[in-house]
């Protein structure tokens, strides 16, 4: 340890840690940086594509945070992020619609729940409900609407059904659309 | 050389850092789901020990003791971003998995103690064998509870997507609740007694 504990020593040396530190910060964001931002970018283009399977690009509608999928330049239909918190943090939905704005499906991006029940909520036994429902469906069972929660994961069930359907109501209404 | 080796095998049983000294317990719970999290957390883990306890033994002739720990913290969450913008730049699975986890690295006990108490007073060649037998013992710690949680509440064995084997009857009716905080504690809880009941203790 340091002998020099008086004066000013102690406050430059922490000063300079702090440069040291901000620097090293600064030069790993600057490395990584774009790299996160690519694998963001195909995580969701990799979802993407398993709700419009015939796609063979897609173009981002910055204005209105849309993802639109083509083929051949004709658009497929609608893509957005839903978020919702479940049972232990943020859910990321992936939200796809029809040109129509039926539900083609969803996809889950990112979750933290429980690993064995609330976790399941990426599993297809669950996401297949969705396709095809009409926005007041898209509530839990006991709720009246046509989605059946998972066994023990209530509340991860129902934020993915709470996000979707909010999300969608939104959209449409951001993009002056009748249901 | 000899007390090279004594530093290194003191983390792995007689100073482990979960069995013995019960520190870090809070990152050891939570992510102790599943056998890929164990690896993960592990790796990251040890990586910013490692570093932490180089850095601090290099500097440790020059830092005030008044600002410290101060110093401790800003290294070694520095550190933690570094890892954490890697993994999600390089390993984007591993760091979704992760999650929360890794900045919580910052807040472990046990990498600021092994800097107060170890990498502050010894010399860096010491201070890397400190950090690996830390690491080795903070890792085989984490794979056994993950891997009896992992068992008993999925049924199932799966590492890093492929699944390895079922567990007879188990497999389609899995005790979930070993995967839920409270698994965690009677897991680390029945360990603990195993432990002290084949004498294993500090001896320090």
């Amino acid at each position: 340890m340091g002998t020099r504990t008086n004066g000013f020593f102690p406050v430059i040396f922490l000063t300079l840690i702090v440069f040291i530190s901000v620097a090293a910060l600064t030069l790993t964001d600057a490395i990584t940086k774009d790299k996160i931002e690519l694998a963001k970018e195909d995580e969701i283009a990799r979802m993407l594509i398993t709700l419009f399977p015939q796609m063979d690009g897609f173009t981002y509608d910055e204005q209105n945070d849309l993802y639109i999928p083509l083929a051949e330049q004709q658009p497929l239909g609608h893509a957005f992020m839903a978020e919702q918190s479940g049972y232990s943090g943020v859910i990321s939905i992936l939200v796809g619609l029809e040109p129509d704005t039926t539900l083609r499906g969803i996809r889950i991006i990112f979750q933290q729940e429980t690993p064995g029940l609330g976790a399941k909520i990426v599993e297809s036994f669950f996401l297949q409900q969705f396709p095809g429902l009409a926005v007041d469906d898209i509530k839990l069972t006991k709720e009246g609407g046509k989605v059946d929660a998972i066994t023990g994961a209530t509340t991860s069930s129902s934020a993915v059904v709470e996000g979707v359907r909010k999300a969608i109501l939104d959209k449409l209404n951001q993009l002056g659309r009748e249901t | 050389m000899h007390s090279f080796t004594k530093n290194f095998l003191r983390g792995i049983i007689r100073s482990n850092p979960t069995f013995i000294l019960l520190l870090g317990l809070c990152p050891t719970l939570a992510v102790s789901t599943s056998l890929d999290n164990a690896v993960g957390m592990s790796v990251a883990f040890t990586c910013v020990l490692l570093a932490s306890n180089i850095i601090i033994s290099l500097i440790r002739n020059h830092v005030p003791v008044r600002v410290r720990i101060p110093v401790f913290i800003v290294i070694i969450a520095t550190l933690v971003t570094i890892v954490d913008l890697m993994l999600q730049g390089f390993i984007p699975a591993l760091s979704k998995s992760l999650g929360m986890y890794i900045p919580l690295i910052v807040v472990n006990c046990i990498i600021l103690g092994r800097a107060e108490a170890f990498a502050s007073k010894n010399s860096t060649t010491n201070s890397i064998a400190d950090a690996l037998g830390i690491g080795i013992g903070f890792a085989w710690a984490m794979i056994l509870i993950s891997l009896i949680r992992q068992l008993l509440g999925t049924g199932k064995l799966d590492l890093f997507g492929r699944h390895l084997f079922t567990v007879p009857g188990l497999g389609d009716n899995p005790v979930a609740i070993f995967l839920l905080p409270m698994g965690a504690f009677f897991v680390i809880g029945v360990l603990l007694a195993l432990f002290r009941w084949m004498g294993v203790s500090t001896g320090e």
